[in-house]
């Protein structure tokens, strides 16, 4: 069996200029994290902060906008050092 | 054509569907879930109530209860079919007789729907008909009640999911097994290595991912299991196994609060993320250098 001289240069189907890696990025966390880990975790800290801040700390009188802004703090902080 | 368009195309019917299917009804349900919303209330229009079904949800006792017995279920039965499905992978990895009718056998659990499941463990588990209480009577003097024992009701929604679920375990492993190179384990078996080392120290290892995978798909099938357990116990006696699934599942149908339901369902949603999350970064996760 013979293979077409341009068998090759028809079957590739890579870029001529592949895209660059993923940036992984080493913050203050302990994994290795890009930016839309970061906003996950940025996520999960906010809604487990508002619902601890519902059963604790509201029924004190704190509204939930404090628990709001705190998260939003974090939420930087971990997108741009984390 | 240039491969990175190719790929997206491919893509791109897998997307549209999971977008339509999987995305598009969770941003309603979220939607839902900051509404006070019945459509067989008094008034069946929907009422932005800001956050106040998520405040609910924190102090609402049924809630965190069905949330406690629901952790206790999904670590009694993930932890017993990873073990038990690993011992049995291990078994189908040998040759012995009638080896391949058990391997069929052993399967067949996998293919019935969880209410039919449910259905049989009923009929097995029934006072005076049922055989589980008559066996258990003529052997060990055991009155098996799941009507009236919350332990023996729970047990047996644990022992149901094993036996259910235990197969797609051993599967899974089975893969994982048979993937596995020889030339570590000769090397092991060289050096004198015995066989708890090289369990420990080659085999665990190595089948990290399948099992991590494995527990992932367990722990969020379990977190989500409403039908056996209805048609088994109803989530009775009492709330021994109202699962957080029963609970949601009673919460939106027989009382049609599709508000309150679905900030439910969102929070179940959030643990179930966070737990396979948090499972990810404890296993598998690459660590940071710096710390």
């Amino acid at each position: 069996m013979t293979i077409p001289p341009d068998m090759d240069e028809k079957l590739d189907l890579r870029d001529s200029e592949p895209p660059p890696p993923e940036e992984e990025k080493t913050g203050f966390l302990p994994i290795q994290t890009n930016w839309f880990d970061r906003l996950f975790i940025s996520v999960v800290i906010w809604v487990a902060l508002s619902l601890v801040w519902f059963r604790f700390i509201e029924p004190f009188g704190p509204s939930i906008w404090i628990s709001n802004a705190i998260a939003l703090a974090v939420a930087v902080l971990i997108i741009t050092k984390g | 054509m240039h491969s990175t368009k190719l790929g997206w195309l491919l893509l791109a019917p897998t997307l549209l569907v999971l977008f339509f299917f999987g995305v598009l009804p969770f941003i309603y349900v979220l939607y839902v879930s900051f509404h006070q919303w019945n459509p067989f209330a008094v008034n069946p229009d929907m009422v932005f109530n800001w956050a106040e079904n998520y405040r609910r949800v924190v102090f609402d006792a049924q809630f965190l209860a069905s949330l406690g017995v629901t952790a206790a279920f999904v670590f009694f039965a993930v932890i017993s079919e990873l073990i038990l499905g690993y011992m049995l992978a291990q078994a189908f990895m040998k040759d012995f007789p009638g080896k391949a009718i058990f391997r069929t056998i052993h399967t067949l659990p996998l293919i019935m729907a969880p209410i039919i499941v449910g259905s049989i463990w009923k009929l097995m588990t029934t006072p005076s008909i049922g055989i589980l209480p008559n066996l258990l009577d003529n052997w060990f003097g055991y009155d098996l009640n799941i009507g009236q024992s919350a332990i023996a009701a729970f047990v047996t929604t644990v022992i149901m999911d094993i036996w259910h679920w235990t197969p797609l375990v051993t599967l899974t492993l089975i893969a994982a097994l048979v993937s596995l190179p020889p030339d570590p384990f000769e090397q092991a078996q060289i050096d004198g290595a015995n066989k708890r080392q090289i369990f420990w120290h080659i085999t665990l290892p190595m089948i990290r991912p399948a099992i991590l995978a494995t527990v992932f798909i367990r722990l969020m099938d379990a977190l989500r299991t409403v039908d056996e357990v209805l048609m088994l116990t109803g989530g009775g006696p009492g709330s021994a196994t109202r699962y957080v699934g029963v609970h949601i599942f009673k919460e939106v149908f027989p009382r049609t609060n599709y508000g309150y339901g679905s900030a439910i369902s969102v929070v179940v949603l959030y643990l179930t993320i966070v737990a396979c999350w948090l499972l990810y970064v404890g296993l598998i996760a690459p660590r940071n250098k710096k710390a």
